[in-house]
């Protein structure tokens, strides 16, 4: 039971990266109905940045955490002005292109400054021990990890169902056209939208750093996942992907532990997963058939 | 790729028709080399997960072992004109097939040297086969290329997943590790390395408590931390055959998880230098793994080490030492054959022994062409021991080369 | 009010109207007849604003809205009331009427919607979809007149309504003109229409084919109907 019990918090904790990841590539594919794949680059870079804040500069951890987002988030909005806003009109291919040409010239970047090895990055000292839940102990950067993610995701969720703001993203990542023609500027919310989606993978590389290697390629196989979580969760349906992120986050730590004598069977257990959610409901858990206007 | 692979090829060929009249080793004059050089090509990963503890850095180390060969032998060096020439393989097997083509056919490269990961390094001996061109494979790990894989034109110089497995294992068993819990990641590196731990650990009278495959690549260990401490009975240590960014991860969150805390020590299979700066000793104090060279391991070591330094600004791993090795007795083989047939090279090396800055009790052995030599059982320091960068390893055991290596194996025909 | 003039629409190569031209006058209620196909619902989305094919003149107002997005011609008054009904599935029935922004000089409370739609009331915090096909219908149009729209952009309000709901649709409109409204509206049920219209363009192959009053409708009902295929 014990055992059940750490597992279960182990995979939530594990879920939160792929939740708070997948909310921004939802908002971002709700909005501008692209599928952004330099969502890893950009958690890649929040790690990065996290370390050249600190190693650099001597910004501790719980600035990097306030200043990653706000910087990358700045940087996601000049590039959909400057890209991703142009292709727009085209098919939805040409933004995925551009998107994963995106990847390898900022992994690149990184990469010539900074090779490819991992670079340290500790914890910060106040969260460097471990928290006693009387059946087990966890460690505390991870309980605040998990604590936060939720505060994140409970916090992006009331801004969306709650301000005038969230319905219009709402109602645009629900029917673009239709909303244009209820009067809303939609276009003006686009690139906002782009650059919040972006700020949130920035945040998730934050929070990575003290507890992954931080390397330019540390993205590009979480993001593969995070695409399937996305999928199960249901293309552009917000609460979908942080459910989602969540639940995979739990079936992965469940399937290494009940399923370890099928080491086949728990690594592919996250595609397995989204096969059967896509036979069963093609647009995913909580997403909707495309409507049309 | 494949595309390219054979378009190059076609006009390697076409090259060679029209500038070497036939091919083949052809001396011009009075000398006995061909184009009156010897051309020395490093084939490694330029820009990835190799790229620290190998990569360019291994071709100033080549050029290294040039500078100290011209120096060594003066005016009676079979040429002045030595050069290298090096590529960039990206880790990928199709890849350094159509470089190693090119290498030998169109940058008149005498011998390769280096080429990570095993199925890179099997293709390139292919290639040296089939060219007839010497091939020293110095970051391979796969026993197989002195295995079914062997030839002629192939040396295996610096260590393989039987030094690894059997020098952990085996040592750090006979020094008290009892139970042990191994994660391995699910390629064939991974799955080779578990195997061999396990026959060792099993071999030196330990246990192997359970042992678990990983996803490739994978950045989270935690499910597997956090079963270690509830096998029974516990293991008192955990084996991890990660590499490179993998590896990083599992130290990270193994000392988040406070295992050795919880008297659960590390050991590792496949460990470079570059790796634990990456993670700082910190992470990684009391570590054991085995290691082909140690720079600050006797005064020879050192000296080279200071050279390196101030050629690279930073300590050289085991791989630039091998490499630097590598280059070294290639370019003496061809000094005391007097030609760099790649026949008569050969001949000069099976069966020599040689004692070098990397090859301590090394001998070339002629069945195989397994280069063996010491190895050592390492241990990362306490960071409070630390005394100067980069010096972050204590030798804890010499492991004699005759111990260090498997026999070799009878799936090998010359 | 409106005035098209030489309006052609194209769905990549093909053309689904041809050079129409029509007005529709301040306080009017025009309907739009015709075959499946014919071009209807491609009109009232040109008017819209929501087409990218096409070729002609868009007046509002006497002002040339052809070049305007639609978000800025929904603020110059236009209200549409799309076939499907629009209700958005992740908002509230509340939401789904507060979207849109109040666009004209005579925009309902919601007090008032609400006291006009009782059931839309009672169902207020329930997502619209939740709603019943009627309802839904209901809502479509309290929107736009929450909004104030001062030309309203109707598809098919009555298609697969009960008669009574259709009589309430009818109760609607005429109220609505009553206080002014335009209305260009998409329509096969032509008993409905002659009871709401004052005009009426028969749409045939993307051109006008006729233009009726009521009485005309009325008394050629028969004929016209075996032509709609009804």
């Amino acid at each position: 039971m014990t055992g059940f019990l750490q597992h279960t918090f182990d995979g939530l904790v594990n879920g939160a990266f792929y939740a708070l990841l997948a909310l921004g590539l939802a908002v971002i594919f709700g909005m501008l109905r692209v599928v952004n794949f330099a969502h890893g680059a950009f958690y890649m870079l929040g790690a990065m940045g996290a370390y050249v804040l600190l190693a650099e500069l001597g910004v501790p951890f719980w600035w990097a955490l306030v200043i990653m987002p706000v910087v990358l988030g700045v940087l996601g909005m000049a590039l959909e002005r400057a890209f991703v806003h142009r292709l727009a009109q085209l098919d939805p291919l040409y933004n995925f292109l551009l998107t994963f040409g995106l990847t390898l010239i900022l992994q690149d970047l990184v990469k010539s400054r900074y090779g490819v090895q991992s670079i340290p990055y500790a914890p910060p000292a106040e969260l460097n021990g471990s928290v006693d839940f009387g059946l087990f102990d966890f460690p505390t950067y991870r309980v605040f990890v998990l604590v936060f993610a939720v505060a994140i995701c409970v916090g992006v969720w009331w801004l969306l169902t709650h301000s005038r703001v969230g319905m219009v993203v709402r109602a645009a990542t629900e029917r673009p056209e239709l909303t244009r023609a209820f009067g809303i500027n939609v276009g003006r919310w686009v690139t906002p939208v782009f650059g919040f989606g972006i700020a949130l993978a920035g945040l998730a590389g934050v929070l990575a750093a003290p507890m992954r290697a931080v390397n330019p390629l540390m993205g590009s196989d979480l993001i593969i996942v995070v695409f399937a979580v996305v999928v199960i969760g249901g293309l552009g349906s917000i609460f979908g992907s942080v459910a989602a992120g969540f639940g995979i986050g739990l079936i992965q730590a469940w399937g290494v532990v009940y399923l370890a004598d099928w080491p086949i069977l728990s690594q592919t257990l996250v595609f397995i997963v989204m096969a059967a959610v896509l036979m069963w409901r093609p647009a995913g858990l909580f997403g909707r058939e495309e409507a049309p206007a | 790729m494949r595309r390219t692979a054979g378009l190059a090829a076609a006009s390697a060929a076409v090259l060679l028709a029209a500038g070497c009249g036939g091919g083949g080793p052809s001396g011009s004059g009075d000398s006995k080399l061909t184009d009156d050089k010897i051309v020395l090509g490093v084939l490694n990963d330029q820009s990835g997960v190799y790229a620290d503890a190998s990569g360019p850095n291994s071709v100033k180390a080549v050029e290294m072992a040039i500078a100290d060969f011209k120096a060594k032998y003066g005016d009676k060096a079979i040429t002045k004109n030595i050069s290298v020439e090096s590529a960039d393989h990206q880790n990928k097997p199709d890849i350094a097939n159509t470089k190693a083509a090119e290498l030998y056919d169109r940058k008149g490269v005498d011998a390769i040297f280096d080429v990570p990961t095993s199925s890179a390094a099997l293709k390139v001996a292919d290639v040296a086969k089939a060219k007839k061109k010497l091939y020293f494979n110095i970051t391979g790990a796969t026993t197989a290329l002195t295995g079914a894989s062997c030839n002629k034109y192939t040396f295996h110089y610096a260590y393989d997943t039987y030094m690894l497995a059997h020098g952990t294992g085996t040592a750090a068993t006979q020094q008290g590790a009892k139970n042990w819990y191994i994660v391995y990641p699910d390629y064939a590196f991974g799955q080779d390395m578990e195997k061999k731990f396990s026959a060792a650990v099993e071999g030196a009278g330990g246990k192997v408590v359970a042992k678990d495959a990983t996803p490739f690549p994978n950045d989270n260990f935690s499910t597997f931390l956090l079963k270690a401490p509830t096998l029974n009975p516990k293991p008192d240590t955990l084996g991890t055959m990660q590499a490179g960014g993998d590896l990083v991860n599992l130290v990270k969150q193994y000392n988040e998880f406070k295992l050795r805390d919880k008297g659960i020590g590390l050991a590792v299979g496949l460990m470079f230098l570059t790796d634990i700066h990456s993670l700082t000793p910190a992470a990684l104090a009391g570590t054991t793994y085995t290691d082909a060279w140690y720079w600050n391991f006797d005064q020879q070591n050192r000296e080279f080490a200071d050279r390196f330094m101030k050629e690279t600004g930073t300590r050289p791993t085991f791989a630039h030492a091998a490499n630097y090795s590598a280059a070294m007795q290639y370019l003496e083989a061809v000094q005391a054959a007097g030609t760099d047939d790649a026949d008569k090279v050969v001949a000069g090396l099976e069966g020599k022994e040689i004692n070098d800055v990397f090859l301590r009790n090394g001998k070339i052995r002629a069945e195989d062409h397994r280069v063996i030599h010491d190895a050592y059982l390492a241990q990362v320091k306490p960071a409070s021991e630390v005394k100067e960068p980069w010096d972050y390893v204590k030798v804890l055991k010499t492991i004699p080369a005759a111990e260090a290596f498997a026999p070799p194996s009878a799936e090998c025909k010359m | 009010m409106l005035r098209i003039e030489n309006l052609s629409a194209f769905y990549g190569e093909a053309q689904v109207l041809r050079e129409v031209s029509l007005d529709v006058a301040a306080g009017e209620v025009v309907t739009l007849v015709g075959r499946n196909g014919a071009g209807k619902s491609t009109l009232l989305r040109c008017v819209m604003g929501l087409h990218a094919g096409q070729r002609g003149t868009i007046t509002l107002d006497g002002r040339d809205v052809t070049k305007l997005p639609a978000y800025k011609r929904a603020r110059l008054g236009l209200g549409w009331v799309p076939d499907d009904r629009g209700a958005y599935a992740s908002l509230s029935v509340t939401e789904n009427l507060t979207l849109p922004p109040r666009v004209g000089p005579d925009p309902w409370p919601l007090e008032r919607v609400y006291e006009a739609f009782p059931a839309l009331y009672t169902r207020r915090d329930s997502a619209a979809t939740m709603l019943s096909g009627g309802e839904q219908q209901m809502l479509a149009l309290a929107r736009v007149l929450r909004m104030g729209a001062r030309l309203l952009l109707c598809d098919e309000p009555t298609e697969g309504l009960s008669p009574l709901l259709v009589q309430q649709v009818g109760d609607l409109l005429r109220e609505a003109k009553k206080h002014g409204v335009t209305v260009l509206l998409v329509e096969q049920n032509l008993h409905f229409a002659t009871g709401v219209a004052d005009r009426h363009y028969l749409l045939a192959e993307g051109r006008i084919a006729e233009a009726m009053d009521n009485s005309e409708v009325r008394s050629r009902e028969r004929e016209l109907l075996a032509y709609l295929g009804i």
